[in-house]
């Protein structure tokens, strides 16, 4: 994807310990959104915003599964390091 | 986390009681219980309907200070909240077209995260754009 310059792009991944249900799916939205960067989640083919709790529930994330977080802009490395925390910490089995 | 400033307050109104209170339940649980959301469901004397008393008191009770977005299940329940916006012509409140869970849901988790009203209510009526599958 073209980027410019001052909008730094952060990647990262994290395999979920448990399934992206409708308490972590709406925490994760609710922390993506505190920040001015463009969040998404992608599970397999899909790509969700990462501030659309809808967007997110609609991955259907399964426990096991490989997702990967891009943050695009200013406060982006703060952002997807935030935003893998509650996935670790939302989807830990017994959620 | 963000007590010092007050977040858009979410009223749903719907025919049934339960129904309301149901979808209040869920968004106050994915959105992590910090947005006051206020069950406005049933008529007066609990049969199914709407009630304009309930939504009246739904939106001074939601109000905190950043508006709020109301959020009615069926058409007829858009009359009665119509109606007691004509008599409230000061508030910040915005009604929302919008399906009634998902909207919930999303209206919810977007207030909970300091969203101002029209980021709000735009949560909300795009939830019908949201795939389930």
């Amino acid at each position: 994807m073209p980027e410019s310059s001052e909008q730094p792009t952060v990647e990262r991944a994290i395999t979920l310990a448990g399934d992206l249900h409708a308490r972590p799916a709406g925490a994760l939205a609710v922390a993506a959104s505190r920040f001015a960067s463009a969040v998404s989640v992608t599970v397999g083919g899909a790509t969700a915003d990462a501030k659309s709790v809808l967007g997110v529930m609609g991955l259907g994330a399964t426990s096991g599964q490989h997702i990967r977080i891009a943050a695009v802009g200013p406060d982006a490395e703060e952002a997807a390091a935030t935003v893998i925390v509650i996935l670790g910490e939302a989807t830990k089995v017994g959620e | 986390m963000s007590a010092a400033v007050p977040t858009v307050g979410i009223v749903l109104v719907s025919h049934s009681a339960e129904l309301a209170v149901g979808a209040a339940d869920l968004a106050a649980q994915v959105s992590g219980g910090t947005v006051t959301i206020i069950a406005a469901g049933g008529t007066d004397d609990g049969t199914l309907g709407t009630s304009a008393a309930k939504v009246m008191r739904g939106l001074t009770d939601a109000d905190t200070g950043a508006g709020v977005v109301v959020l009615p299940d069926l058409g007829s329940a858009v009359l009665t909240v119509r109606a007691v916006l004509e008599d409230r012509p000061g508030d910040r409140v915005i009604l929302a077209d919008a399906p009634f869970v998902e909207g919930a849901v999303a209206a919810t988790v977007t207030a909970a995260a300091g969203a101002d009203i029209k980021a709000v209510a735009a949560a909300a009526e795009e939830a019908r754009h949201a795939r389930k599958l």
